[in-house]
């Protein structure tokens, strides 16, 4: 049996399911009401209205983004473990890291399907106040995607260890948090001096630089994601994923 | 010699709770060693915290022994080899309420290998076991408890399993269901597939068993046969009743 049809089967049942339910609905009626009350921001910033309704709508897509990802992978393995699906699922000729990366899969599908909505969304009010693409648009989204990635690899790593749901969207919030201060905590741990600043430099290992991911601060470059970026996110996933895998294959249902 | 569906040697399952200060052990089943041959119908019976649904997580996989060796047909129960071979109907299974039956089977068809064709034809063929083919146009919502029952025998039968491994198969149906499931059981065991069923309900077990397990406080009681239970005064029940006591 070909086990990469497993993961399909399991990604698009996941996928499926996520779009489903009501939640996926909910969250895109609130990106809606959100990018389109930013107008009321673009108004005020006058002759900055086109930067504004872009930078505005942009971290808005990228918060509801991953607000929606950190609820979906919080649950995901404690729904299917609660309804006891998963009981279906592993007395089958399953592997557990095709599971896993089917669940994984259909998860960032429904991420990826959320973000290009809210885009269209957000384009289509830009084009209704009369501006066209911002530069690096499709960057800006596929750096949220990353970042997105990251820590719904990360929160699934998390649900297979922690005792709800809710603490596992906490930690990943968290997680998400301090990525965004990656470069600040390094400049002041490159000052702590001896044995202090050894320990944490170590611990920095532990955080993802998702400031690697913001496209728009890159603009003027080459390109607005840097192969840096997509190597840090593959090994970010991986890590996850395999950490996750470990646990996985331990737990017993 | 052909092994047989399920062999458990010296078995002994231990379920560990973290506290604040240590763990809090508990032993599921201890010393438990029984067969189940190729082609029988084999009861388990036992009062509540008695073993049963460890032992059917054990025989597909879902647990891992503590101690003593588990096997389904000859190999591990992790194993694709043995998992292939198994169709597995937990308590009260849940489904995606949106969907209709067929999608449901669907997806549990993918994951046994199941594809194009073949897929297809498992699934109407398991509908039509079922009795669920008249339902095929409903969502899984409008589905009663004996429906839902139903829908979980036709995602175990999807593969042509040698073995069907059925946690409380008739709880809570109406008789018309139980009747219903019964005789599809009977019809499946005279395929020559074995069935391994566990029950609250004893004289559901006589019906269809050849053999029943009973269990008490996680240790195996008593094996008894039908020859046994129909020989002895009072039947199965009596035989039960005394030995849980």
């Amino acid at each position: 049996m070909n086990n990469l049809l497993l993961v399909r089967a399991v990604a698009f049942n996941a996928f499926a399911e996520n779009v489903r339910n009501r939640f996926f609905t909910l969250f895109a009626v609130f990106a809606f009401t959100a990018v389109y009350a930013s107008v009321l921001a673009g108004v005020m910033a006058v002759d900055q209205e086109a930067r504004v309704l872009a930078d505005f709508g942009l971290a808005l897509i990228e918060l509801t983004a991953l607000a929606y990802s950190i609820f979906g992978a919080s649950s995901a393995l404690l729904k299917e473990a609660e309804t006891k699906t998963i009981y279906l699922v592993f007395s089958r000729p399953v592997p557990r890291w095709a599971y896993l990366a089917g669940k994984l899969s259909g998860t960032l599908l429904t991420a990826g399907l959320m973000l290009l909505i809210m885009g269209a969304m957000h384009l289509s009010l830009l084009a209704m106040r009369g501006f066209g693409l911002p530069p690096f648009y499709a960057w800006a989204l596929a750096g949220t995607f990353l970042k997105l990635s990251i820590i719904v690899s990360f929160a699934f790593f998390v649900s297979l260890f922690s005792t709800s749901a809710v603490s596992t969207l906490v930690i990943s919030s968290i997680m998400w948090t301090l990525g965004h201060f990656a470069s600040e905590a390094r400049y002041m741990v490159e000052r702590l001096p001896g044995i202090k600043g050894i320990a944490f430099s170590a611990l920095l290992w532990l955080i993802p630089n998702l400031q690697l991911f913001n496209a728009r601060d890159a603009a003027g470059a080459a390109a607005a994601l840097g192969p840096a970026a997509l190597f840090s996110a593959a090994a970010w996933v991986a890590a996850s994923f395999l950490g996750a895998l470990w646990l996985l294959s331990r737990k017993e249902f | 010699m052909t092994a047989p569906a399920v062999s458990f040697s010296g078995v002994e399952k231990t379920y560990k709770r973290p506290r604040l200060l240590g763990a809090e052990y508990h032993t599921a089943v201890k010393e438990l060693s029984f067969e189940i041959q190729a082609g029988e119908v084999t009861g388990l019976l036992g009062l509540n915290g008695a073993g049963k649904t460890t032992i059917m997580k054990l025989i597909t996989g879902l647990l891992f022994p503590t101690a003593g060796k588990v096997r389904v047909f000859g190999h591990s129960p992790s194993e694709v080899a043995a998992k292939a071979r198994v169709g597995f109907l937990p308590e009260l299974p849940y489904f995606p309420p949106q969907v209709k039956p067929a999608a449901a089977l669907e997806y549990y068809g993918r994951l046994s290998g199941l594809s194009g064709a073949e897929l297809s034809l498992a699934i109407e063929s398991s509908m039509r076991k079922t009795g669920l083919e008249p339902h095929a146009g409903k969502r899984i919502s409008e589905f009663s408890k004996g429906m839902l029952q139903r829908l979980g025998l036709a995602q175990a039968l999807l593969h042509k399993p040698d073995l069907l491994v059925l946690d409380e198969p008739v709880s809570g149906l109406d008789p018309l269901a139980i009747h219903d499931i019964r005789a599809l059981l009977a019809g499946l065991n005279s395929e020559g597939r074995a069935i391994f069923l566990s029950s609250h309900s004893i004289s559901e077990v006589e019906k269809l068993a050849s053999r029943v397990l009973i269990m008490v406080r996680g240790a195996l009681a008593v094996t008894v046969s039908r020859a046994q239970w129909e020989a002895a005064p009072g039947g199965l029940e009596k035989i039960f009743v005394e030995a849980v006591k």
